[in-house]
């Protein structure tokens, strides 16, 4: 193995590490340690996706009004409103599990495109429960001997959300 | 028309009677839940009402078109070769299949994916393969356009449309009172609404009526239902923000109405956040209301919510606020499709602009901090009304009961009532019964 594919790997390694441990800690509930993977001037921005004539035409721009579209302060609200008591949508808590694949690293060195791919399930009280299925693409950002998450796009693949969005994707 | 699907048991009028009694303020649970129940209204409200399908902007050049529905039926919203709007079932003559298939875009002709057969922008049939050898000359191609609407009307860029023939003008439908308060973001615009992005769709297992009674005026549901946005300091103490709610004819009613002259201070408090640029826009949206509505119209521009009977609800909190938009498309006695557009001034300075559609993500949207709560609750409702004897059970409607439209505040017109009070409910439900009755 060359010493390139050497490091491909091992950062590949890496990252799906980052992005397994990333989503133990939202479906563990462990929410501050979660918001600290965040950059402080992280973005989340999660489009709208549209039905549209022709492959191109239907990318989400930027600019419109999305689903979420926020930074890590609006993160931290929505923490602190979980905690608040009178957060219904998530009282009693939602169970979630999600599985992750499929990343793709781009990049190399203090900064990493990651692409990957999410299905999501949200188990809420009595009921059958739903699924999100969508993908990501991060942007991360070398932070000492870890990684950050300065940018996260999540395009989901459904036109019409299952439920509104009460869990972190 | 086409031939309606009456496939329901046929509910007897004594039999609809016993379940509301509006100046009682009672609901029976099976309102919500019981299938004949739903049938009916598809039949007799969504038939009989001037629907909300979209704004004006979402469709701006000769083709444009974008999807909706009239309750279960989709239709097609086509700009025309005139800047006409046509509104047209979404669905082709000859096996009944939508003819699009898209949420929007633009186009000459919609065409079916199972035939060809080919519909111009105002529905008549333009084009079928084969049409000589295959027919004969026997389909008279003038008869088998898409069905269209006959009744379709904008309001400053609303456009509703009603299956009923007879149905009356709809601005006498929206009725003045109303547009009074409608009035102000519709007008308010330095340079027009403008839709910013998509439709955003979500669905709620849950009654239609639950979310368009509750933006007919139940600003009670707000201390608790959304207590969390208090707590993290997301909204003002609530009695900073508004003071009365006001119900109007043929079932409309808003709530979030403040005082005279709150509005203004609230807005100039906002406006620091953009320094300079912020307040000069407060100043010039206050001059325009003043200049095109009225002095008592501007003094009161931070409202609020509301809802046209039966399927348009909107918010709007002052000029720094989108113009919130939401369709209640039902999707079965227990299903509900929300879909929500979000208008804002095209002349606003980008930064204010940039905050305001952020901001309504954040808030009454689906993944904002007070729609997922609603819809909770919503589906709480729905859950336990399937019970045999929880469905059959009277729901209370009756706060303020005897008190109705009795508050008088100078200027303010509709039947206005205070903050917490029921008075809009039961004048939806007066409609409801009123619609659900006439056979």
């Amino acid at each position: 193995m060359s010493a390139m594919n050497g490091y491909r790997h091992e950062l590949k390694a890496e990252i799906e590490s980052f992005l397994f441990h990333e989503a133990r800690l939202i479906d563990a509930y462990r929410f501050e340690e979660w918001l600290e993977l965040f950059a402080d001037d992280a973005r989340y921005w999660m489009p709208v996706v549209e039905t549209l004539e022709g492959e191109s035409d239907s990318d989400p721009v930027q600019g419109e009004w999305a689903v979420m579209e926020e930074g890590k302060a609006f993160l931290a609200k929505r923490l602190e409103r979980i905690k608040s008591g009178m957060a219904y949508a998530e009282l009693p808590r939602s169970r979630t599990r999600r599985v992750i694949g499929n990343v793709l690293v781009e990049g190399e060195g203090d900064e990493l495109t990651v692409h990957s791919n999410f299905i999501l399930f949200q188990g809420r009280r009595d009921k059958d429960g739903d699924f999100f299925v969508g993908r990501r693409e991060d942007r991360l950002r070398r932070a000492g001997n870890g990684w950050l998450i300065a940018e996260r796009k999540v395009f989901l693949d459904h036109r019409v959300l299952p439920r509104a969005v009460s869990v972190f994707m | 028309m086409a031939t309606l699907l009456k496939d329901s048991r046929r509910l007897g009028e004594d039999e609809i009677r016993r379940l509301v009694d509006p100046d009682r303020g009672i609901v029976s649970g099976r309102v919500f839940t019981d299938p004949d129940v739903y049938q009916l209204e598809l039949e007799r409200i969504f038939l009989k009402s001037w629907c909300f399908l979209g704004h004006e902007s979402q469709i701006r050049n000769p083709g444009d078109f974008f999807a909706s529905a009239i309750g279960e039926d989709r239709v097609i919203v086509v700009r025309g070769e005139n800047n006409e709007i046509h509104v047209l079932l979404n669905s082709c003559r000859h096996r009944g299949l939508a003819v699009c298939g898209t949420d929007r875009g633009n186009t000459s002709m919609f065409i079916c994916p199972y035939h060809g057969w080919g519909y111009a922008r105002d529905g008549s049939l333009l084009a079928v393969p084969l049409l000589r050898e295959a027919y004969h000359g026997n389909l008279d191609k003038s008869a088998m356009g898409l069905v269209r609407v006959p009744n379709v009307a904008s309001y400053k860029g609303l456009i509703f449309a009603n299956w009923d023939e007879d149905a009356m003008p709809l601005e006498q439908y929206l009725t003045p009172e109303q547009m009074w308060y409608l009035d102000l973001p519709l007008v308010g615009a330095l340079g027009g609404l403008e839709v910013i992005g998509p439709v955003m769709k979500y669905r709620i297992s849950t009654n239609w009526k639950l979310a368009s009674e509750n933006f007919a005026g139940d600003d009670y549901h707000v201390l608790t239902t959304h207590g969390s946005a208090f707590k993290i300091g997301f909204l003002p103490p609530y009695d900073m923000v508004a003071d009365y709610i006001a119900y109007f004819d043929n079932g409309h009613g808003m709530g979030d109405i403040p005082k005279p002259g709150r509005a203004l201070e609230n807005d100039l408090h906002m406006a620091q956040m953009f320094g300079p640029e912020g307040v000069e826009y407060v100043q010039a949206y206050n001059q325009r209301l003043r200049e095109h509505l009225s002095e008592r119209q501007a003094e009161i521009h931070g409202l609020g919510e509301g809802n046209i009977f039966p399927n348009m609800s909107w918010i709007k909190f002052g000029c720094f606020h989108v113009l919130g938009l939401y369709s209640w498309h039902p999707k079965g006695p227990n299903e509900l499709e929300v879909w929500q557009i979000c208008l804002f001034d095209s002349a606003a300075p980008p930064a204010i602009r940039e905050f305001a559609r952020t901001q309504m993500s954040q808030e009454n949207a689906a993944g904002g901090i007070f729609g997922p709560d609603d819809g909770e609750n919503f589906e709480r409702i729905s859950e336990a009304l399937r019970g045999k004897v929880t469905g059959g059970s009277n729901l209370h409607y009756a706060m303020g009961v005897g008190h109705d439209g009795q508050l008088e505040v100078e200027g303010l017109p509709g039947k206005l009532g205070p903050h917490f009070s029921e008075q809009n409910h039961r004048n939806f439900y007066r409609h409801w019964l009123k619609l659900m009755t006439a056979a």
